[in-house]
């Protein structure tokens, strides 16, 4: 009988090692699927960009040597909170329609006046009035198909031109831009963090699973070592044995990543969902992580073999286990040490590979502190108990803290990424805000002094056409600059009344637009100082003597370096190069006054302090969805893991839990030990994992508050060690039905 | 069907006790009465239903048929909460190994029931070393099993079963592990342990020497009784 045949044979006769198999090939299965889905983000972030590059928002390659054919321009606009791209093109050059090749999924290149538009842009514009949407584009002649759009509800609409009527911002072209795809960066991170965070609990499951049996396993193999056979042999037949289960949960997981595959595309990332088709991963790494999972199943296998090769009668008996030694606490320490190094470190240089490699380090070092408390946890239960229960989870963790940690490594795991992450979202959901001077609904668009007042003019004719009260106007911007340190400073100033600053602007000038007209700033300043000039490089005039400056206490932080100047105080001569028309508005009137400022902006992008806000909470949605659905799933797989090893635990002990029993004990007195037993480690180790995440967020922020904000701190910060513990409980729970299990089993059946 | 009056009746009774695994019988309608004090080996081949009618007797295990009365006090009807309370209190259990708890000391399993039983830390552990002492284990109080002998496992495990004074020691192979001088040693301080408690023992075994020596003899085949003996 051959390694394989026994591996069956002991499968088709044991019922416990055939549950312990079941449970490891589901462990690997789900290690196997979420590597998978987590390996495939960074391509599915590629195929996505790569179906979008003919939208040319992230195009720099201009300078092609074939003449160019194209004038090419993109920019974003907005519908209710959406955003909407906008692709204007014009043939040029003499070029013909027919010689533009055509990205896949555009059905046709758009004439002066016509509109190509994706399906979700059409639903929009057949909702709603021309004034709110259509007008912005040119007829709508044809749909983009799929193959065309960044994800399937993208609004995006190619609009066709003639060359004279394109935005300033067009470039030449030879054709539609193509070329190489890059990955998202933050979703690559993500998914590395998320592979640690989500693989060890999965390994943790696979371990616990593999444990179920192990010690039933170690005195057969035992016994097979002291009948004869050789190391190798008894290597072989674990071989065999994991090899079935692993194999056969690696090639589970590939089966069920579709599923997972198709789960994924419904999660939105920077704006839209995805199409099945993204989560495309190359034969060969597929291959790799199919193969690497299992293997690594198998070696941990074999290696937990090294105590019956060496001394098979120690396997068939009892054997005393060696106490930890405190020094595995400086694991921790000197961990954060070098992640503390780091990241000074990093502050000044940049560099971002040793933080890796010392948070890295802290992930490690639980697993090397993390027995150690368990036992001096144990040691304290052992001391102080009152209730036997106490006493029996106690030593128990005394005896076995490896074991006993196992069990809430994943969760361990688990709370420290979600302390981590808890601690760094409401900071950067606190350092949210930001943006242009203006108020939150009031849209601007920014043009030149050369195209400003048709702008204005044509803005307000549409607006006066749809029926507004509002206008729209020029507020230009100029520079106060004086010398500094033998260098040049230069501040930015909008030119325009204090009346219109204090209606369109979020300075907060009231009360202040009594006064002379003059300089608006948030600090005191010296005129006689500065210089005017109408644009940075320019020597400007002195600014007149006497001019008044009006300090106002400004609403927002961020606004402390803008100034407004008052029209009259702008010297002859200087004339504004860069101006921003702006419109107020209101929420009825917002998508019309933005089809308004649309046309005669000609493909600039309108923006608002409002969708500006709108984005940044889109990308902090963002964060705060892959968070929760990573913690959810490392969760859920932690709590799996506690749950096989709280089975695990009583199946180790069922001879005695069955005698205990059967003696009168109830069922309640040893659960309650054995969900002591599950929840004090996990109860120290994810306190200890929360103020390790916490200090690690903190670690990590200061690397990128270059303005001193601080951390953010919310009571939600607690929320991963509640769960954690609540989760170990949840997972501990399964020892009732399995010591009524016991209970129900003849006693001698062993 | 007569009752029995415990004023002067036995201990523990069973009447008509009948137990099947699907369509194999281990007990077939047994009778049979134990006195107070009474010490009665069950014996028979494997397979004969001596386990079964000890585990049925004890309320481990529920009757298909039959009726049980501890002390005057019809038993089996009663639920699986209140059979255990009657376990932890009334009975007292030596299995064939110990089967004591690993992780706890000799004196932390001999305390156990005490402990169980909402006793104080202080005086349970005080009472397991009393019991320790009187089954000649003084200064094996801090062991744990693995660090004991076989039979002083099985004198553990005999504490353990006296220490809340039972009316009824339930005894399964208890010395089938041990050597025949052991087994020997063990049953002796089984034996006179229960009489110093006025305790009935009730001992299943395999072991014909054994069952010689014990005041009353059961013999058990196919689920009936075949024969009594006493001494």
């Amino acid at each position: 009988m051959n390694s394989l045949q026994l591996a069956l044979r002991v499968l088709k006769i044991d019922r416990r090692t055939r549950t312990s198999a079941i449970l490891t090939a589901v462990g690997v299965a789900v290690a196997t699927g979420l590597v998978l889905l987590l390996a495939t983000l960074p391509y599915a972030t590629v195929n996505r960009e790569a179906r979008a590059l003919w939208q040319g928002e992230n195009y720099y390659s201009r300078n092609s040597e074939a003449p160019a054919s194209l004038m090419f321009a993109t920019t974003h606009d907005y519908f209710d909170g959406k955003q909407l791209t906008r692709v204007d093109v014009a043939l040029t050059g003499g070029a013909a329609a027919s010689t533009i090749k055509l990205p896949p999924g555009v059905p046709q290149l758009p004439g002066p006046g016509e509109t190509i538009v994706s399906p979700a842009l059409g639903r929009l514009l057949q909702a709603n009035s021309p004034a709110q949407l259509g007008d912005r584009f040119g007829k709508p002649v044809g749909a983009l198909g799929e193959d065309a759009l960044r994800y399937p509800e993208q609004l995006i609409a190619l609009v066709g031109h003639n060359a004279d009527a394109m935005p300033e911002t067009a470039y030449p072209i030879s054709g539609f831009p193509s070329g190489q795809a890059r990955p998202d960066g933050l979703l690559m991170l993500l998914s590395w963090v998320g592979i640690i965070v989500l693989l060890v609990p999965s390994l943790v499951l696979v371990a616990s699973s593999a444990r179920l049996t192990a010690a039933r396993r170690e005195r057969r193999l035992a016994a097979i070592r002291l009948a004869g056979a050789t190391p190798g042999q008894v290597t072989n037949m674990v071989a065999a044995e994991t090899t079935l289960s692993a194999g056969i949960g690696a090639l589970l997981g590939l089966a069920l990543s579709p599923a997972l595959f198709g789960l994924a595309t419904f999660v939105p990332w920077a704006g839209g969902t995805w199409l099945a088709s993204d989560f495309a991963l190359p034969v060969g790494l597929t291959v790799f992580i199919v193969l690497a999972i299992p293997v690594l199943v198998i070696l941990a296998g074999v290696l937990g073999l090294r105590r019956v090769l060496k001394n098979p009668l120690f396997a068939t008996g009892g054997h005393t286990k060696k106490p930890l030694h405190w020094w595995r606490l400086l694991a921790l320490p000197a961990a954060g040490l070098f992640f503390l190094v780091a990241v000074l470190t990093a502050k000044d240089s940049g560099g971002i590979t040793m933080v890796m490699a010392g948070l890295f380090l802290l992930v490690g070092s639980a697993a090397i502190v993390g027995p150690w408390v368990t036992s001096a946890v144990g040691g304290t239960f052992v001391r102080a108990w009152r209730r036997p229960s106490a006493l029996l989870a106690g030593r128990r963790l005394r005896d076995d803290p490896k074991g006993a940690y196992r069990a809430s490594a994943g969760i361990v795991l688990a709370v420290f990424a979600g302390s981590m992450a808890l601690t760094l979202l409401p900071t950067f959901e606190s350092m949210a805000g930001g943006g242009r001077s203006f108020q939150d609904p009031v849209l601007y668009v920014d043009t030149d002094a050369k195209h400003a007042p048709n702008l204005v003019s044509q803005a307000n004719e549409a607006l006066a056409r749809y029926g507004q009260s509002e206008h729209a106007v020029g507020v230009g911007q100029v520079y106060l600059t004086k010398s500094e340190n033998g260098g040049k400073y230069a501040v930015r100033a909008l030119v325009m009344t204090c009346a219109d600053a204090a209606k369109l602007t979020r300075f907060g000038f009231d009360g202040l637009c009594s006064g002379a007209p003059g300089i608006y700033a948030g600090q005191p300043l010296d005129p006689a100082e500065y210089r005017i000039a109408g644009e940075y490089d320019q020597a400007g005039l002195p600014l007149p003597p006497n001019t008044p400056v009006h300090v106002a206490a400004y609403h927002d932080s961020d606004l402390s370096s803008s100034l407004v100047i008052d029209p009259s105080i702008v010297p002859a001569g200087i004339v504004p190069q860069r101006v921003t028309v702006v419109a107020p508005t209101t929420d009825a009137n917002r998508e019309i006054v933005r089809t308004a400022l649309a046309g005669p902006a000609a493909g600039e992008e309108i923006g608002s302090r409002d969708q500006y806000l709108f984005n940044q909470q889109t990308e902090l949605g963002d964060l705060r969805r892959v968070t929760v659905i990573g913690l959810i799933a490392a969760g859920i797989l932690a709590g799996c893991s506690a749950a096989v090893a709280t089975a695990g635990s009583v199946m180790d002990r069922r001879k005695t839990f069955g005698a205990l029993m059967a003696a009168g004990t109830p069922v309640r007195v040893l659960a309650r030990a054995l969900r002591m037993e599950a929840a004090l480690p996990a109860l120290v180790a994810t306190i200890g994992a929360g103020i390790v995440g916490v200090l690690v967020g903190v670690g990590l922020f200061s690397m990128v508050d270059d303005r001193n904000m601080g951390i953010m701190l919310s009571p939600w910060i607690l929320a991963p060690v509640v769960l954690g513990v609540g989760v170990a409980l949840l997972g501990a729970s399964v020892c009732t039905p399995a010591l009524k299990r016991v209970q129900a089993e003849p006693l001698a059946d062993e | 069907m007569d009752t029995p009056q415990w004023t002067n009746g036995p201990v523990l009774s069973g009447r008509g006790l009948t137990k099947h695994y699907g369509s194999q019988y281990a007990l077939a309608g047994i009778d049979i009465d134990i006195m107070a004090g009474d010490a009665v080996a069950i014996v028979g081949p494997s397979g004969s239903g001596k386990t079964s009618l000890l585990h049925v007797l004890a309320g481990i295990l529920r009757a298909d048929a039959g009726t049980i009365h501890l002390a005057g006090q019809r038993i089996d009807h009663l639920g699986e909460k209140k059979r255990s309370e009657l376990r932890r209190t009334e009975f007292g259990f030596v299995f064939q190994s110990g089967m004591l708890v690993a992780e706890l000391s000799a004196e932390e399993n001999v305390a156990l029931p005490s402990l169980l039983a909402g006793l104080g830390r202080k005086e349970s552990i005080e009472a397991g070393r009393q019991w320790l002492a009187r089954l000649g284990l003084t200064g094996k109080e801090k062991r744990r099993p693995g660090e004991l002998s076989g039979g002083e496992a099985q004198r553990v495990a005999i504490a353990r079963a006296l220490t809340h004074r039972p009316k009824v020691i339930f005894a399964d192979e208890p010395t089938g592990a041990l050597d025949t001088r052991t087994g020997r040693d063990t049953m002796d301080a089984l034996l006179g342990a229960a009489q110093e408690t006025g305790a009935a023992v009730l001992v299943v075994t395999h072991d014909r020497e054994l069952a010689e020596s014990m005041p009353k003899t059961v013999a058990i085949r196919d689920g009936l009784i075949a024969t009594r003996l006493a001494a």
